[in-house]
């Protein structure tokens, strides 16, 4: 099951991340160029069904301790600057690189993977001094939203999902026009 | 499909791969280290390399049945205006790019799936703040590079 899951999920996700022409250099950086905002328009699309469905799993009483990230703030925040960064000037994150790689594009596959392992070497040789400084810049330890703020997890999911919406219909929704045309 | 990864009590992570596959070399290289002994480890070697070979498959499929899958060695359009035609120039870019994005998913934790997507999913505060931290480095960085116009 270590197999097939895994795969499974991955092999869905390859498919759906193709269709959406992920794997393109002007789709990425259309985002942070304001141009073409599907990237943006599939993520909150994906944030907000996944909130919900992970409300409909604690609700069933699956994934109470769901194995996500929960990075110091100041760390999430640094990561995430530096993260978008190397986006904006790669046209691909870690997801996507594999997407590029199905549709046959070799710097991907070389540049790409090499320039991905080397990052997270150097990230392991610096993990040392590096790590405790990051944990230190605002640290929850391991909590959630609904947690910290006393509210019920599906009110804010609900929220975000209301959020994700309004975000979706006011601002992607007619620039819609304009990318498709170009 | 971030839904379907979580309830089977893991994330799904394009960074993790790669993270383990460096785990794999740094293990090699320093065995000593803890942070490949004991932080990435080979805890979830095998979830997250199957994902990743799946995704490639996955996209494979679907760019073979759209026909649109190509050996190409650069990207389509958006590119060349900006960059010029060097091969040279794009692959050391993409490296670059790769790598920022490979460090920084090892200063948050995470990437675009497992702390964006997978995080935000459960409303953990840090997930949002790499997705504001992405667009603040993300935006200027496009900008700046897009400035440029034409041939160089």
């Amino acid at each position: 099951m270590t197999v097939v899951y895994p795969l499974a999920i991955g092999l869905t996700f390859g498919w759906l991340l193709h269709k959406a022409g992920l794997a393109r250099y002007d789709r990425i950086v259309g985002v942070y160029r304001l141009r073409d905002l599907a990237v943006l328009e599939l993520m909150l699309a994906a944030l907000a069904s996944a909130a919900i469905g992970v409300v409909g799993l604690g609700a069933l009483g699956v994934a109470d301790a769901v194995p996500v990230p929960t990075p110091a703030l100041g760390a999430a925040l640094i990561g995430g600057v530096v993260f978008g960064a190397g986006m904006a000037l790669s046209g691909f994150c870690p997801g996507t690189i594999m997407v590029g790689v199905g549709e046959g594009r070799l710097d991907n596959l070389v540049a790409g993977s090499l320039g991905l392992i080397a990052g997270a070497l150097a990230y392991g040789a610096a993990w040392p001094t590096l790590a405790p400084r990051l944990a230190r810049l605002g640290d929850l330890g391991v909590t959630t939203l609904p947690r910290l703020l006393g509210v019920a997890p599906w009110l804010l999911a609900l929220l975000l999902a209301e959020v994700a919406a309004g975000v979706l219909y006011l601002v992607v929704r007619p620039r819609r026009g304009a990318a498709d045309a170009s | 499909m971030i839904t379907a990864s979580l309830a089977l009590g893991h994330r799904l992570s394009g960074a993790a791969a790669y993270q383990q596959l460096a785990g794999a070399a740094g293990r090699a290289v320093a065995p000593a280290a803890p942070y490949w002994r004991h932080v990435v480890g080979p805890r979830s070697w095998s979830w997250d390399l199957w994902a990743w070979l799946g995704v490639g498959l996955g996209a494979a499929a679907s760019a073979v049945a759209s026909g649109t899958f190509r050996i190409r060695t650069m990207p389509d359009a958006g590119w060349e205006e900006v960059y010029g035609p060097s091969v040279a120039r794009r692959w050391a870019v993409a490296f670059v790019g790769a790598a920022l994005t490979g460090f920084a998913a090892g200063v948050a934790g995470g990437c675009t799936a497992s702390l964006a997507m997978s995080g935000g999913a459960v409303l953990v505060p840090g997930a949002f703040l790499f997705m504001a931290g992405m667009f603040t480095g993300g935006i200027p960085t496009a900008l700046l590079v897009h400035r440029r116009r034409g041939p160089r």
